[in-house]
């Protein structure tokens, strides 16, 4: 190990005293463990929340409900209040200024706009 | 999160009594480890691992929070990135959990055969039990923790500013972190669950949304636009907007105010060195240079030529002697003669000797038009064509048809000459009229010809368009060319498709006759594909032009011939121009206060879910058991605390959105914690060294006998 890196001491060490397990020991090298955590999705699925009593506070039903106000519109590309939608792509715009830009980028860029607020086509 | 020193190895490890607690604040964005009682963590790093492999030594490593960027290059990091432990705002990979533990329990100085301190770790409100056991689980077996407890982050934090006095025992606690954001009552200093609310945003979002929305408008400077500077970026700029549509508006305007809200972001840039222009000696220098190879070829060219010269004349003087020879060597011989020679008889000779004789001539520079010179009359030349078929032996008729054939072709290749001749003419008649009209009046008649030219250009222009579909207006669709929606067809696709569709229709419409006159065969060859167009040679429109446009660039020095008639695309080419400081330049503008914004309107980025001053209003909402004096004191203590509280004008628009939802008139007040980062660590130390927190925690021992579903029902007292 270069003497730099050990200087730094940005690695932690392989072996640490004060633990009972140690990480090699824990997880051998060259073994395959496949994967042995879950997604949070499978985490709130396996805490079954739908038998709780609906009273009682858990991780799911703290969760906002949408907002009360109307959504609001923003032009895609500059963030200004938009009145208008480009038809053809979707595009929320504030006036012909932007209009003209929308309509010169490529497709690509457009679904990016698009999937910075969640409505670009998803092809599965 | 800047790159900070790496924090070093405390020594008075061991200093600290077995019953002091060890206080986590375990962070979506930072990890925080210190010592109950204190004022502040003694460790703090970003919560990410990342494990790359040595490069000298082929193993694998961990490295734990930032790091020093240049002592990167010792390691390999093409399959590893910086991984955090977090999914949302709950704990799910425990491995790095594991490593990220290590790297605090280590900075901390443990040296022991185990960490013998309790431990008080932070965790999102209402975490799952799943998640919560697993980390008990990994604490006690694997550090030998005696005991731990789990604490809510904003309620330390609300705990630690009602010590300092900032909000009272009764408010809300709203705090915006990394991942996720919370509001939830505290009634009589302890919070409330059942009321609690939460929203997927925060500043993970907002700096995430900057970034893209940066890199879609700067797409040249993608590679510099990293989430580390973006998150400098957010920290150093960005702004809440008290209304957000009116201060997009003065940006919309462009007016001088937003000039100076606007914040510019030079990215490193080294001006091109200029170019001097060659000076007179090195001109001169070159053109001798060029001046001197020219010679050289010239001479090589002549030397072979000369060459060239003397082979054909050895070779013609070779084929004169064996002429010679051959008019001595008897009838019989002949053959056997000649056999030596290659040739096989006397005619060949001669015929390779006209050839030489042709060549010598040609390479010469001496005219080679020998036929013409010698033309004969016609009736010399073909003398069977007058006679009458019926005079001829079949022979002769033979003969009559290839001296027939002979004369037809050599007319018309006689009238094309004749027909070029006088175009020459013509041509040069009218450049003889165009310079006396020039001479008379130079600008005028410069003028006309400009006038002419764009006309022209413009006819050909439209002609082109209707052939080729115009697949200029847009690069959105339509690159191959093909017909696109909303696109019109041309004049001859629209006839193809129509005798297309007539056919396709027609079919046991009453009695087929198809075919039945010649004519109906015609129909397949309009159908064709490559029917569509008429180029029968370029119409005279394109040939005026391009005569004028020869004119005006002989005479004109300002004109610029549109880049050749013959290409379709008409779109402007972007002219190159060597690149300035100004695009170099990142500008945020709306960008400022438009990112943020999504904390109040998750909408904006796809998330149907409430805003922070909203959250408020649902939080009360919830509120089980709420009288009207509470409500009242409530809304008198609104707290904001977490990383993304920290931007500017923050607590006025969280105020103007709760007045918005709050009955009339009732007190609100709006508060910001001391230390939006720092504080729910603080509060956590001071809950932990408080004597009642012993009674708190869970032992290994309650882990072992009662079992995971215990800590279900685990809750933390934070009344100090």
């Amino acid at each position: 190990m270069n003497l730099e890196v050990v200087e730094s001491e940005m690695v932690v060490p392989q072996h640490l005293s004060f633990k009972r397990v140690q990480m090699s020991d824990k997880y051998p090298k060259g073994q395959s463990r496949g994967r042995h955590w879950k997604h949070l999705k499978q985490i709130i699925q396996a805490e079954n929340y739908q038998s709780c009593p609906p009273n009682q506070p858990n991780y799911v039903n703290i969760e906002s409900p949408p907002s009360i106000y109307p959504s609001k519109k923003f032009c895609d590309i500059t963030g200004f209040e938009a009145p208008y939608v480009d038809p053809r792509t979707n595009i929320r715009y504030a006036d012909a200024e932007v209009f003209k830009l929308v309509r010169s980028l490529p497709n690509e860029y457009i679904q990016r706009y698009l999937a910075l607020r969640n409505a670009a086509v998803v092809l599965k | 999160m800047p790159f900070e020193t790496r924090p070093l190895r405390q020594s008075d490890y061991n200093y600290f009594p077995s019953t002091c607690p060890i206080v986590i604040d375990n962070g979506g964005s930072a990890f925080r480890i210190g010592w109950a009682g204190e004022s502040d963590p003694r460790i703090t790093f970003r919560n990410v691992v990342q494990r790359p492999r040595h490069k000298a030594t082929g193993e694998t490593v961990t490295i734990v929070g930032d790091h020093d960027p240049a002592l990167m290059k010792y390691f390999d990091c093409t399959r590893s990135f910086q991984r955090s432990a977090f999914d949302g705002d709950v704990v799910y990979q425990f491995e790095i959990m594991e490593y990220i533990l290590d790297y605090g329990f280590e900075r901390m100085g443990a040296d022991g055969p185990e960490v013998d301190h309790p431990v008080l770790i932070t965790e999102c409100a209402c975490n799952p039990v799943q998640s919560r056991a697993k980390l008990a689980e990994l604490l006690f077996e694997t550090y030998g923790v005696p005991s731990v407890a789990f604490g809510v982050d904003a309620a330390f934090s609300y705990v630690y500013n009602q010590q300092l006095g900032i909000c009272d025992r009764d408010g809300i606690a709203i705090c915006s972190g990394f991942s996720t954001s919370h509001a939830f009552p505290m009634v009589s200093g302890e919070p409330v669950f059942e009321a609690c609310c939460r929203t997927n945003i925060g500043g993970y979002h907002v700096t995430d949304y900057l970034k893209q929305l940066l890199s879609l408008k700067y797409p040249n400077h993608v590679s510099s636009i990293t989430w580390e500077k973006v998150e400098e970026l957010k920290m150093e700029h960005c702004c809440v907007a008290l209304d957000y549509f009116s201060e997009a508006k003065v940006f919309q305007k462009g007016a001088k105010e937003a000039e100076e809200k606007m914040r510019c972001w030079q990215l490193p840039w080294v001006p091109p060195p200029s170019e001097e222009p060659p000076s007179e000696e090195e001109l001169a220098r070159k053109a001798a240079i060029k001046e001197k190879q020219g010679q050289r070829l010239r001479e090589m060219a002549a030397a072979k030529r000369s060459s060239r010269i003397l082979e054909l004349e050895n070779e013609f003087q070779g084929l004169e002697f064996l002429l010679q020879q051959l008019e001595n060597v008897q009838e019989s011989d002949i053959a056997s003669f000649l056999s030596r020679t290659g040739y096989v008889s006397r005619q060949e000779i001669e015929s390779a000797l006209a050839r030489v004789t042709q060549s010598l001539r040609k390479a010469r520079g001496e005219q080679t038009e020998i036929e013409e010179k010698m033309e004969p009359s016609t009736s010399e030349k073909y003398p069977l064509i007058d006679l009458p078929d019926n005079m001829l032996s079949p022979e002769q008729l033979k003969e009559k048809k290839r001296q027939l054939f002979l004369k037809t072709t050599t007319e018309g290749r006689q009238r094309a000459k004749q027909k070029k001749f006088e175009e020459e003419l013509e041509r040069e008649r009218q450049n003889q009229q165009d310079e006396e009209k020039r001479s008379e009046n130079p600008e005028l008649y410069l003028q006309q010809l400009r006038a002419k030219h764009k006309e022209l250009s413009e006819k050909v222009e439209q002609r082109k368009r209707l052939k080729t579909n115009g697949s200029h207006t847009n690069g959105n669709n339509n690159i191959s060319g093909a017909v696109g929606r909303g696109e019109r067809l041309n004049a001859a696709q629209r006839e193809r498709m129509r005798l297309l569709t007539t056919a396709a229709f027609d079919r046991g419409k009453g009695e087929d006759t198809f075919g039945a006159r010649e004519e109906d065969w015609q129909l397949y060859k309009l159908m064709s594909k490559d029917n569509d167009d008429d180029d029968e040679g370029p119409d005279e429109n394109e040939v005026e032009l391009n005569r004028i446009t020869c004119r005006l660039q002989e005479i004109d020095p300002t004109f610029v011939a549109k880049s050749d008639v013959g290409s379709v695309v008409a779109t402007e080419i972007p002219r190159l121009r060597p690149l300035t400081k100004e695009d170099f330049q990142i500008i945020l503008g709306v960008e400022r206060f438009r990112c943020p914004e999504v904390l109040f309107q998750p909408n904006m980025i796809g998330i149907d879910q409430a805003g922070l001053d909203e959250m408020a209003g649902i939080s009360i909402r919830r509120l089980p058991s709420k009288g009207d004096r509470l409500e009242r004191s409530i809304s008198n203590s609104i707290f904001l605390t977490g990383g993304s509280c920290l931007f500017p004008g923050m607590v006025e628009r969280v105020e103007a959105g709760i007045r918005k939802i709050r009955p009339f008139e009732l007190p609100i007040r709006v508060v910001r914690a001391s230390d939006p980062i720092l504080d729910a660590w603080r509060g956590a130390a001071a809950v932990a060294a408080a004597p009642c927190f012993q009674m708190q925690t869970f032992s290994r021992q309650d882990f072992y006998e009662k079992g995971e579903d215990w800590l279900r029902r685990y809750c933390l007292r934070y009344t100090l």
